[in-house]
């Protein structure tokens, strides 16, 4: 094991450095939250494409079906219910039915009630507070492999025009995208991790890789919060490029500096 | 007495409180603290098994309130309640090595499981014979590079032509690692800047609170 | 026959075939396959002799954390890894403390161990003395914490509710007290044990996993957060072989090969027929089957 550059007395030995690191991600984070102009995010191509998919589904009279995510309050699930935000008002005021599965794991039950007060404060936004409808948001099962089914179910009875998988999903992603295109649904989906990534790109007809998920739910959602925390992650990523850099030629010209400055 | 601890400012000060027990003693080894923060990650562990107990009862509210009203699909929520009853009821009963509970689990729970798991082989196959098309130079070059750790993850390739092994673990050593390096960074990052939303009380709906609420 | 003139012909049949002729061939030739194995060849990677290396590092007595971090489901797919990890134990005469991440786990253990009852009798390898099972102890990240900080706190009782007092756990204070873990996973508590053992306690850690996992461990196993890797059935099988005992992972490999090759014939149809097709109509359509 590699000996760590800094030591404290007291101090757990080659943790230094990932508490500066820590600190220096509160402090950004807390000083752009505060800042009254919102830092700028890019539009995310796959928006255009939920705004077409929807106005697809209204031309050909079909529902939308759209999921925030099968994991509890995560950093996802959190993009996942921003983009949800944006889809139950786009159907609100184009007048199309809206499906949102839930469900999937036993912290879905939490993330549920978020979810559904979302999409009704949609629906009353929009001034069409009758049209949200509780039972076009069943919640199917607390375990992945019932809430898969389910959501297949689902997409065969009622054959969308668009299904929009966004927020945390795990293996039954590929199932869903895979059915939803079988149905003949325009697919958009989100990718939460490396494998998923894979199968979701050959499976839909859109596809947010990784991070453009939770760029495109701060864009969406507007809330200074979010926006902050994709400006920390984008300044962190550009320390990390720096750091691989130079650790690179470090490494290249014999040295460990950077390896022990890392260590833990 | 109630209202204060349903308030916003007393669960963000347990949140924050919670958070220090854990987060200090992972820097300041200090016996005393190390305990507390072993006690609390114990009472975390078993508060969170009484969720089961919640979600449980909810059910039976939800349900009992579709049978009542005879909304879409009432007839599944007496079977889901059947079956719950069932499950909890020879579980506690026989135990759960024996019995209806254990034949139960293997005779239905776990092959169905493993239905929707084994039916993923068929959708990738489908997904990947669709997608892997040489539309253009770069999907063309996408496909070789399939094709290489394809012809490797089956295992009579590499009896045959063992160089095959360096080719396509070059490729997943290094494109493939450096996407998954990537992704760590990016979400490590990420649920950091959502810890801190979190502890400002800038993002409170995982507490129950919408964006109007208190 | 004018083949110029058709207006795609066999080309667009090629690029445009009804998935279910995937689904029945594929189906076809895995169960052919594996009621009827040819025995072929399979090549040994280097990552399952590496983990071969690092299991045969403990010695007898040790002490050992094994958890079964996956369903019913994905023990289908970790099963010839799971057996053939768990025979070499049983020849080493390691000690085992077994949890579960899922609480489908209970189903595993009569399904593994009638598996492994010739091992077992042939090396006296009995529960309570050199195995003990602990339960499903790890729903989330906090019991995961909590057991590694603080470990008789946390389990009192294995799995049945007999007391672990008086047995070779009396060893374990904490994590750290383990001298491996061997987890099989389908994802649920790895990166907790990452977090909460290998990284506070220095355990080394040995993986099976599924294979869309695969991608993801290796950034951990080139980290040295993990120590070694086995990858999916094709690594357990490939353990088979390297400890000469075949199992269901070997059965299946020509299964494997077969439902792979076919694969790689349907994208060759689709692409012959893309091609094809577009450059006899002219038109960059994008072709993809039904």
């Amino acid at each position: 094991m590699t000996n760590a550059l800094f030591t404290l007395p007291g101090f757990a030995e080659g943790r230094l450095v990932g508490l500066l690191l820590l600190i220096l991600i509160f402090v950004l984070a807390i000083n752009f939250m505060g800042q009254a102009k919102l830092p700028y995010i890019r539009r995310v191509p796959a928006l255009d494409a939920i705004e077409d998919a929807v106005g697809r589904s209204t031309e050909m009279g079909k529902p939308v079906v759209c999921s925030y995510g099968c994991g509890g309050f995560d950093y996802w699930t959190v993009a996942g219910l921003s983009i949800l935000g944006y889809v139950a008002k786009v159907c609100a005021e184009t007048d199309t039915r809206l499906i949102v599965p839930t469900g999937g794991s036993s912290d879905s039950y939490i993330v549920r009630e978020a979810a559904v007060d979302l999409v009704r404060n949609a629906y009353t936004a929009a001034g069409r507070p009758e049209a949200f409808n509780e039972d076009d948001m069943p919640f199917l099962s607390g375990e992945q492999y019932a809430y898969t089914p389910g959501y297949v179910g689902i997409l065969v009875r009622e054959r969308p025009g668009t299904m929009v998988m966004t927020g945390s999903h795990w293996s039954e992603a590929m199932n869903i995208a895979e059915m939803a295109n079988a149905v003949g649904s325009i697919t958009i989906t989100a990718g939460c991790y490396t494998s998923n990534m894979a199968a979701l790109a050959c499976a839909s007809d859109y596809i947010m890789l990784g991070e453009e998920q939770p760029a495109a739910g701060a864009y969406l959602s507007r809330d200074p919060a979010q926006m902050a925390s994709i400006r920390v992650q984008d300044i962190y990523k550009f320390i990390a490029i720096g750091t691989i850099l130079v650790g690179l030629i470090a490494v290249n010209f014999g040295s460990d500096i950077i390896n022990r400055l890392l260590a833990t | 007495m109630s209202s204060f601890f349903k308030s916003r400012s007393a669960q963000i000060t347990v949140l924050i409180v919670s958070f220090l027990l854990v987060f200090v003693p992972y820097f300041i080894p200090w016996g005393p603290l190390d305990w507390l923060s072993g006690k609390l990650m114990t009472i975390a562990a078993v508060t969170n098994a009484f969720t089961i107990v919640i979600a449980v009862y909810s059910q039976f509210r939800r349900s009992g309130r579709f049978i009542n009203e005879r909304r879409k699909g009432w007839v599944y929520h007496i079977y889901l309640l059947a079956l719950l009853a069932i499950m909890t009821l020879s579980g506690f009963i026989f135990g759960q090595h024996a019995g209806a509970y254990e034949w139960l689990l293997l005779a239905v729970v776990t092959p169905l499981s493993s239905v929707i798991y084994g039916i993923l082989a068929f959708y990738m196959s489908s997904a990947g014979a669709r997608a892997f098309r040489a539309r253009s130079p770069q999907s063309a070059l996408l496909l070789i590079a399939g094709f290489v750790v394809l012809m490797y993850q089956a295992p009579l390739t590499g009896a045959f032509f063992p160089g095959i092994e360096g080719a396509a673990t070059y490729l997943t050593d290094t494109f493939g690692m450096s996407v998954s390096r990537m992704f760590s960074i990016s979400v490590s990052i990420g649920a950091i800047v959502l810890g801190v939303r979190m502890l400002t009380g800038k993002e409170v709906a995982f507490l129950g609170f919408g964006e109007s609420d208190e | 026959m004018n083949r110029m003139s058709d207006e795609g012909g066999i080309y667009k049949k090629m690029a445009t075939y009804d998935k279910r002729w995937v689904y029945l061939a594929l189906f076809v030739i895995v169960l052919y396959s594996l009621i009827r194995p040819i025995g072929m060849p399979i090549g040994i990677s280097a990552q399952t002799k590496a983990y071969k290396a690092e299991l045969d590092t403990l010695q007898e007595g040790d002490l050992v954390f094994s958890t079964w971090n996956m369903e019913f489901s994905g023990y289908m797919e970790l099963k010839p890894g799971v057996l053939a990890t768990h025979k070499i134990f049983i020849e080493k005469g390691v000690k085992l403390c077994i949890a579960f991440g899922h609480f489908e786990g209970v189903a595993l253990p009569p399904e593994i161990f009638k598996q492994l009852k010739k091992w077992t009798d042939d090396y006296d390898y009995t529960e309570g003395e050199d195995y003990i099972i602990i339960g499903y102890v790890f729903p989330n990240e906090a019991a995961v914490a909590a057991l590694a900080q603080d470990f008789h706190a946390n389990v009192r009782v294995d799995w049945k509710g007999q007391s672990i007092e008086g047995t070779f756990l009396d060893e374990i204070q904490n994590a750290g007290d383990f001298d491996m873990i061997s987890d099989y996973t389908t994802g649920l508590a790895t990166t907790h044990l990452i977090n909460h053992v290998v990284l506070q306690y220095g355990v080394p850690m040995a993986v099976n996993s599924i294979g869309v996992s695969v991608p993801g461990h290796l950034a951990n196993l080139d980290a040295g957060l993990i120590t070694a890797l086995l990858a999916s059935t094709r690594g357990g099988a490939e353990l088979e072989y390297l400890i000469n005992s075949p199992g269901p992972g070997l059965k299946s490999m020509d299964a494997f090969t077969f439902g792979h090759y076919s694969l790689i014939i349907f994208i060759i149809i689709g692409n012959i027929g893309h091609y094809g097709w577009t450059r006899r109509s002219g038109a960059r359509e994008r072709t993809g089957i039904r």
